[in-house]
């Protein structure tokens, strides 16, 4: 679905990855952020795409159709969020300035010992978690995410810290969510995003800025059957060096009735639908969905 | 059709209910059919809850750690064979 999205994402050659990252590790934040406006205006001007993208969102998120500088700005946050991801694979945290809200709840549901599934989304920086997870020891956060399909600046930024890899469980076998049962019985973390579809995914169709979305299933197909709490997350850039974390309960138990199946999976959906277009609505220059997330829409002009 | 041998026939009535699959018979799974993907078309989800179906009625655990995974998960044969032998183990 975002396949065309990312091959222009993967046009910033491994090279020039390589490039930034260096600059980045070598001269700091600040003279860093400068060459985020050059590479803006380069994605502003070349990838029709993406300006198509943003353009839709943004309408739908402020009610106004944004000008170029919105666009700009928009692709600019972006940028900065994958900058920031250097800094946050190397420990470099004393560069932000990191808000949490929630966090009393959070060490609430982490003190049942039973473990949870922190649902987090394209929207703000989930590798802001990630790292603080990582560079706190006692937060043991794994996350599901398909290595084989993670662009090059994924696994780029992750050559800078090798205990990433440890912290992923890829699909693609029958028994990957046996890792997950067995991760969450010893009271870990199991980080997942809640707002991308791959094809192989059961689907549900749930409301997001009045329109119809597809949202994958398996978040609460499998904290039904796995009998845990649902965390949701958002880490929203706030500009500058400031990110505010948001961890919010969605519920201790979800039970997704036999027969029932996909009505329930949708009716909690539509709950982190609800949650992730608030959200949305209130900081849209963190939506990093650039592809066409209502995707029934393009039929239906 | 292939015949079931009666263990089978219990597995594979195991995983009719473990997965509420209304529509199939549990004597039509074909034994070497694979179940997962194409075949019997089961994900992953499917393959919790029958991982944790079997450890509930028969007492025996599929760890993520076992190397023979793939093949355990590969056919309502394998699957059995894989519970007979832990049952005698």
């Amino acid at each position: 679905m975002n396949r065309k999205w990312r091959e222009q994402h993967e046009r910033g050659s491994a090279s020039a990855i390589r490039l930034i990252r260096w600059i980045a590790l070598h001269l700091g934040r600040t003279p860093t952020r400068l060459l985020l406006h050059p590479i803006t205006a380069y994605f502003l001007l070349t990838s029709s795409e993406g300006r198509r993208c943003s353009r839709q969102f943004l309408a739908r998120a402020t009610g106004k159709p944004p000008n170029l500088w919105n666009i700009a700005r928009h692709i600019h946050s972006f940028a900065s969020t994958i900058l920031d991801r250097v800094y946050f694979c190397t420990d470099r945290f004393q560069y932000f300035d990191l808000q949490v809200h929630g966090h009393d709840m959070f060490d609430e549901t982490m003190a049942q010992g039973s473990g949870c599934i922190l649902l987090g989304s394209h929207l703000g920086s989930f590798e802001v978690l990630r790292m603080l997870a990582l560079s706190h020891k006692r937060l043991p956060l794994k996350v599901l995410m398909d290595k084989e399909r993670s662009e090059t600046i994924t696994r780029l930024l992750e050559a800078l810290n090798p205990e990433i890899a440890d912290s992923v469980i890829s699909p693609g076998t029958p028994d990957v969510l046996l890792k997950v049962h067995e991760h969450l019985e010893r009271g870990g973390m199991v980080g997942m995003l809640g707002d991308r579809t791959v094809p192989q995914d059961r689907v549900v169709h749930c409301r997001f800025f009045e329109r119809d979305a597809p949202f994958p299933a398996a978040p609460f197909l499998l904290a039904s059957v796995l009998k845990v709490p649902v965390i949701l997350f958002f880490g929203l850039y706030r500009g500058g060096n400031r990110y505010d974390i948001h961890f919010e309960k969605l519920a201790n138990r979800i039970t997704v009735r036999r027969g029932r199946r996909e009505a329930d999976a949708r009716h909690w959906a539509q709950q982190y639908a609800a949650r992730l277009e608030s959200h949305a609505r209130r900081a849209p220059y963190n939506w990093f969905n650039f592809y066409d997330f209502w995707p029934d829409d393009i039929h239906h002009g | 059709m292939a015949e079931l041998s009666p263990r089978e026939m219990e597995v594979a009535r195991l995983i009719v209910e473990a997965l509420n699959l209304e529509d199939i018979e549990p004597d039509t799974i074909e034994p070497e059919q694979p179940l997962f993907n194409e075949g019997l078309g089961l994900d992953s989800i499917d393959a919790l809850e029958l991982a944790l179906a079997i450890s509930k009625k028969y007492d025996i655990q599929l760890r993520s750690d076992d190397p023979n995974n793939q093949r355990i998960f590969a056919s309502l044969r394998a699957l059995t064979g894989h519970i007979e032998q832990k049952l005698t183990a």
